[in-house]
């Protein structure tokens, strides 16, 4: 029922405001259903309250893949861009609003990889090194690093590990999902998406017990 | 348990969710296999520093940009744009601008077209007289090749009369004075077959 009405309801933006605030066929739907109908019958108040909760999740996910705050803000935008243009496709039964953004968000960022990858290959990881010895003070070998100092060294670490490690241990550690809404995210195999992590969490442990940083 | 078993449920060790009898299970191949022991603490060690990461924060603009620059507004404009796209590009647009220059330059003055000569009268008097000339140049084509064509047949004729004349010396006067008559009025008229005149 709820997929039903979602489904029917693209009738474009700024179209019929009135049919948008049907409040008898919105009200019968899931919070989530609800607010995707509502911004795809032309509430722009929807879309606002859409963008303000998950600009968040879809920043910091870009963020923690590319590693660039201008390259994650440009993004943001196009996953929203993204969103405006295929929301109809979206069924609550088949997932939850935060999987099907996570893997929509996860397919640019794969795009944007692949595009970038040329580009990244003279200057990345010998770039980012100093970073870890920077804030890796080998004299101060048990001490808690600031919030922003760890989240600048981890950074840096992430952007270490390959592509397929690097977004399965961000999605679960950084972006706190299941591992079955991963599962969906990702396409693969529940057993597949922990195998990821495990190597993807060890080598990370590695890299930052080699800087003295973490254990 | 072995070393694949620990891995399919190491995940949910270092989350600290599995069940205490699968956690026993686990922790007894831990003392007992050396790489298992090795990626459990290195994984455990990555999770544990990446809960005392600071959380990844949106500039504040950023929410402000995607809503001021809506969605609807690139789909309203996007084929338009998808159109003119190549062609407003500064490289081509520059290109085309430095080409109608110079033609400009280069093009001698031409009529200057006005919105009158848009007017059916002028239209249809334009193309009548174009029609005229075409039909006059034609006839004048077909009454120079009929021309051409009589002065041929005269010359053949004149080579053929001295031929006969001095294959045939004695011969009388008479004859003489036949061949030596174009015979117009026998002749078919070989311009008749061809001639298209009005």
């Amino acid at each position: 029922m709820a997929t039903a009405a979602v489904g029917l309801g693209n009738t474009g933006w700024i179209g019929n405001q009135a049919a948008a605030r049907d409040a008898a066929g919105v009200r019968r739907l899931d919070p989530e259903s609800s607010i995707v109908a509502r911004c795809l019958s032309g509430d722009e108040t929807a879309w606002e309250q859409f963008v303000r909760t998950h600009t968040r999740q879809v920043y910091a996910l870009c963020y923690r893949f590319t590693g660039s705050g201008t390259e994650a803000q440009d993004l943001t935008q196009e996953v929203f861009l993204r969103v405006f243009r295929t929301l109809k496709t979206f069924r609550s039964s088949e997932g939850s609003l935060n999987t099907w953004l996570a893997r929509l968000t996860r397919n640019l960022l794969i795009d944007h990889y692949r595009r970038t990858r040329q580009d990244r290959a003279t200057d990345s990881i010998e770039d980012r090194l100093p970073v870890i010895e920077e804030h890796g003070p080998v004299t101060r070998p048990d001490q808690v690093l600031a919030g922003r100092e760890a989240s600048a060294v981890l950074q840096a670490a992430l952007e270490k590990l390959s592509p397929d490690l690097r977004e399965a241990v961000i999605l679960r550690d950084l972006q706190e999902m299941e591992y079955r809404e991963i599962a969906q995210v990702l396409d693969i195999p529940e057993g597949t998406v922990k195998s990821r992590i495990n190597r993807g969490r060890a080598e990370l442990g590695r890299l930052l017990r080699n800087r003295k940083l973490a254990v | 348990m072995n070393c694949a078993d620990v891995e399919i449920l190491l995940c949910d060790y270092v989350d600290g969710t599995l069940a205490p009898v699968e956690r026993a299970a686990v922790e007894r191949h831990l003392a007992e296999c050396r790489n298992c022991a090795e990626l459990a603490r290195d994984g455990a060690a990555a999770v544990e520093f990446m809960e005392r990461a600071e959380t990844v924060e949106p500039p504040q603009e950023l929410i402000s940009q995607i809503l001021f620059d809506p969605p609807w507004r690139h789909q309203r404009a996007g084929w338009f744009r998808r159109v003119l796209h190549p062609l407003l590009e500064p490289r081509f647009a520059m290109g085309m601008a430095l080409t109608v220059l110079s033609f400009a330059m280069i093009m001698p003055k031409v009529h200057q077209f006005q919105p009158t000569d848009l007017s059916p009268a002028v239209v249809w008097a334009g193309v009548e007289g174009r029609v005229d000339r075409l039909w006059e140049r034609t006839e004048k084509f077909y009454d120079n090749l009929k021309f051409i064509y009589q002065i041929r047949a005269t010359l053949r004729e004149w080579q053929q009369q001295s031929a006969d004349t001095r294959t045939q010396p004695g011969a009388g006067a008479s004859t003489t004075e036949q061949h030596r008559l174009p015979a117009s009025s026998a002749e078919p008229n070989p311009a008749a077959g061809h001639s298209r005149t009005p």
